[in-house]
């Protein structure tokens, strides 16, 4: 299968790296296609910009190259992984801005004739998220996992009926453990071992 | 009152700007003093750096490019957010604005070896979002609306324990007419005149 990992954390040496490593090795071991897309690194902007507003409705809704071929990579993919640590109940802005500028018209969906929005990611079999929170998961639960929600529910949307979604969080990481850290570890490595 | 109205929308034609030109014209009839943020147009840098991530319990005047925002924030008692509702919540510029200026210090205080936060901001009595969205508000429903929960939780709880919030959505902003985006419109003014 083709597997595309999105990172979204700024520190470089983060556990929430060690996170997307864990899921690309694991996923390469079993024999999959494994694309990584670390957003801070490859200096994804955050903003979709006045140009690229304008151009969304049009023939050519995606003007940067970078977006455009992971564009192409998720169009190809089986699995989209995301990566990131939960900030205020939901995806860092540059994972926002990304979906944003990547999950444009002809990519994530298409608009009919009478200019309703109809799903574009059939080929997106499954949906796996992988987050690190700073609040207890009931603190979590209380307030709106909203992170979780955009991507399992407003992303799956545009995906086939069957697509299907996979959780794995780590809360309170603040007071986390290194033995928690490892497990969790081991359980995104289980997870993207068994697609 | 003391109204801080933050607007993010990267084109100046937009409905967006059309409906932050309403509200302030409103504000601005109700006598209130209003200060604007518009971060497209001041340049906000939206991402969170590797620094802020590293130092993000770090005191605030460690992170000199937030000041006037953070300032802003701390003097309003009314906080105003104009945006398009882009997949399910709010944009990524206006998300990094989230993400940066509501910091420690600023939002919330993390004592030692707290996993709770504590809020900062009691001078925001009402938090308002005036939004656009492209689907229905069933599909917002589905979805989970989690830009309406983001204001209405993540954000709230950070400020005064009396905080109201004021939803004022547009659904279905792409098949409605324009007799309905000139009544969201002129209720958008209204409201705003009207706050209290």
């Amino acid at each position: 299968m083709q597997v595309v990992v999105v990172v979204a954390h700024p520190n470089s040496d983060s556990f929430g790296h060690a996170l997307a490593e864990r899921a690309v090795s694991a996923a390469a071991r079993a024999g999959h296609e494994v694309h990584l897309l670390d957003l801070y690194a490859l200096g994804v902007s955050a903003a979709m910009t006045a140009e690229e507003h304008h151009a969304y409705h049009g023939d050519t809704p995606i003007l940067d190259p970078v977006i455009a071929a992971h564009a192409a990579l998720v169009r190809a993919a089986d699995t989209l992984v995301f990566v990131y640590p939960t900030w205020w109940s939901t995806v860092p802005a540059i994972l926002k801005g990304w979906l944003e500028r990547t999950m444009a018209p002809g990519v994530a969906f298409v608009f009919d004739a009478n200019g309703k929005v109809r799903p574009g990611l059939t080929n997106i079999r499954c949906i796996v998220g992988i987050s690190t929170y700073g609040s207890p998961r009931a603190y979590v639960k209380l307030v709106n996992d909203n992170g979780r929600r955009t991507l399992t529910r407003a992303l799956r949307l545009n995906t086939g009926l069957r697509t299907r979604r996979s959780w794995l969080g780590l809360y309170a990481i603040d007071t986390a453990t290194a033995a928690q850290r490892a497990a969790f570890l081991d359980r995104v490595d289980r997870k993207m071992g068994s697609l | 009152m003391k109204v801080l109205v933050v607007y993010c929308h990267p084109s100046p034609t937009s409905f967006t700007a059309a409906a932050r030109d309403r509200a302030l014209a409103g504000l601005r009839a109700g006598g209130h003093e209003v200060r604007l943020d518009d971060l497209y147009a001041e340049g906000f840098v939206p991402e969170l750096s590797a620094w802020e991530r590293t130092n993000h319990l770090a005191p605030p005047d460690t992170k000199p490019y937030i000041g006037p925002y953070a300032a802003n924030l701390c003097w309003c008692e009314v906080l105003v957010l104009v945006y398009p509702t882009w997949w399910a919540g709010q944009p990524g510029m206006l998300k990094g604005w989230i993400d940066r200026v509501w910091v420690a210090g600023v939002a919330y205080e993390l004592p030692d070896g707290a996993n709770r936060i504590r809020p900062m901001l009691p001078n925001i009595r009402r938090i308002v979002a005036i939004t656009s969205h492209g689907s229905t508000k069933l599909v917002n429903a589905l979805e989970g609306e989690g830009g309406k929960r983001i204001v209405t939780r993540s954000l709230r709880v950070l400020c005064n324990k009396l905080t109201r919030t004021t939803w004022i959505a547009l659904y279905n902003i792409d098949r409605s007419s324009l007799a309905e985006r000139e009544a969201f419109l002129a209720k958008v003014e209204r409201k705003m005149r009207e706050l209290k």
